[in-house]
Parts: C-alpha cells; structure tokens; sequence
C-alpha cells in the first residue's frame, strides 16, 4: 500500500432490501431505514441507509481491495446526503499518508444528492 | 437576559451536569459475539471475506453486539440519551447524525462477551446549519472485553430546530 494508490471505483446499486436487510442485520430496528410512509412523514424522501451500513460499507471497500487480512485499525466518516432507494452509491478512494505503520486511505461514497460519506480508514501496515 | 439566552444556559449547565458523570451506563451485549448474527451481517453487506468465517467479527460489527434491538430502549441514566432529551425539551427536536468514527483496538472473536459505556464528550452551539438552528452533541462509547478496551467510538449528531419552527415557542 503506497501513497497515491487508488482503488477502483465501487458502484452500490441502493435497493429497499439493501436498506432494510442491512438495518436489520446492523440490529438497527429505527423504523425510517424499514417503514417507507413513516420515513416520508418524517420528511424524507424515502427509507435511508443507516450509519452503520454507510461504515460497513467503507469497510468493505477497503477490505475487497486491500486483501481479506488487511487490519482496519479505524473508520472516520462525516455523513452528508442520504442514501436512497433506486439511488446509487460510488465510491471512491485514495491512499494518504503512510506513516508509523499505518496507512491513511481516504474514501468517498457519493450519490445523485452529494457525497454521502466522506471519511479517513486507518490500515495497519506493518514497518 | 432573553429567553434564549436562558435556554442556553440550562442546556450548557445540563451539558456540564451530564459530561461529569464520565463513562456511564454501562450494559452488556444482548449475545456473545457469534457466527450466525455475523453472518447475517456477511449477506446484508455482500461481504464475502473468508476471515470472517474462521472464528473473528468484522471490525465494524463492534457497535452492532450493544444495539439496543428491537424495543429497546436508552436506560434513564445514558448520557447520551440524557442530552437527547434536554434538547428536545428545549425545543431542538430533530436529529441528524453527522459523524461516526471508529477505533479498533483488535478483532473480535465468536464467544467473547463485549459490555459498553457511553460518556458525552461536548455540546457546542448554537450554531447556524443548513438545516437550521442547533447544538452538535458528541458522545463516546467504549467497548471492552473484561478489562481491555477493543473499540471505541466517537458520535456526532446535530440536535436542531425543524425549518418552520422556533425553539423559543417550544411547550416547556
């Protein structure tokens, strides 16, 4: 892992079953990632993806570039537009700083709104 | 003094209040980290990582073992939770959570039994948003196995006033 690298473009088609399987399998049971009409009462515009899922999925973006033994030593994220259903979510990212053993990666997960997630994954890499 | 200055003051001595109880709450998961509810999780997320078939928990899953579930619910004294409610008193009822970070001491493996804290770390405001007037209150959980600490996080949320609202007219 070196500064500069760049990791391939990762498009996540956004589905209902993608917001609600992964709100559920999070343990999030909020009802605006399950229940369409009491997200859209609440002012959205549909069901959203969960902060959970939005971090797990920064993990996995990482992780299916990185290698399955990559050690993640942190996830930051800043949340920006919500996730929708039909929308789709593309990440980006880049490797920072490569310092004291630990790789700084930085990510993007944008959709039709803006970005979604911004954030910084920390990679243990060894001296 | 206006009333918004006095609203401020009783949300920054809460604020106080809350912050010297330090890490407080504390609650133990609901199951001991486990293969089913990973994979699970695995499904959801597309996540087809052999490691985490072979006895350890994906790093994210950290938050996951100590949601509440279904039903459940903040206990009294989460400071958290806590701040929460004296926001929305004051009339900042909506929510937006705006940053999440991780820290990951090690993995998790299948058996181990992770408990949780939760301290609130600051409430700044008012500020001035795009989505209105609000507070960003940070909150800190920390996970431990026994003694050792093996993740923590940082959570940021604005608490603020829905467009169309003000926080003066709020019902006490």
């Amino acid at each position: 892992m070196r500064t500069g690298d760049t990791i391939p473009t990762w498009e996540v088609p956004i589905t209902p079953t993608l917001v609600v399987s992964t709100a559920i399998a999070t343990r999030d049971f909020q009802d605006v990632h399950h229940d369409r009409d009491i997200a859209q009462a609440a002012g959205s515009k549909d069901i959203f993806v969960n902060i959970l899922t939005s971090t797990a999925l920064v993990e996995r973006f990482v992780t299916d570039w990185a290698g399955s033994e990559t050690d993640i030593a942190g996830i930051a994220i800043r949340l920006g537009a919500p996730a929708y259903p039909y929308d789709t979510l593309t990440f980006t990212g880049e490797v920072g700083a490569v310092e004291d053993g630990v790789a700084t990666i930085a990510v993007t997960g944008a959709v039709s709104l803006g970005n979604h997630v911004t954030g910084t994954v920390k990679v243990r890499v060894g001296e | 003094m206006t009333a918004t200055d006095e609203t401020h003051e009783l949300i920054m001595a809460e604020a106080e209040r809350i912050k010297a109880l330090g890490e407080a709450a504390e609650r133990e998961a609901r199951d001991p980290v486990n293969q089913p509810t990973i994979n699970n999780w695995l499904e959801a997320m597309g996540n087809t990582n052999p490691r985490w078939k072979a006895g350890e928990a994906p790093p994210s899953m950290a938050q996951v073992w100590t949601m509440y579930g279904q039903g459940g619910k903040p206990p009294e004294d989460d400071p958290l939770h806590g701040m929460m409610r004296v926001l929305t008193d004051a009339g900042y009822t909506a929510v937006l959570g705006t940053n999440c970070e991780q820290e990951y001491h090690r993995t998790l493996r299948v058996g181990e039994r992770v408990r949780v804290t939760t301290a609130l770390d600051s409430v700044v405001g008012p500020k001035t948003t795009g989505m209105g007037v609000g507070y960003f209150v940070t909150s800190r959980n920390t996970w431990y196995v026994g003694a050792e600490v093996v993740a923590t996080m940082l959570f940021r949320v604005l608490k603020f006033v829905p467009q169309g609202a003000a926080a003066e007219e709020a019902p006490a």
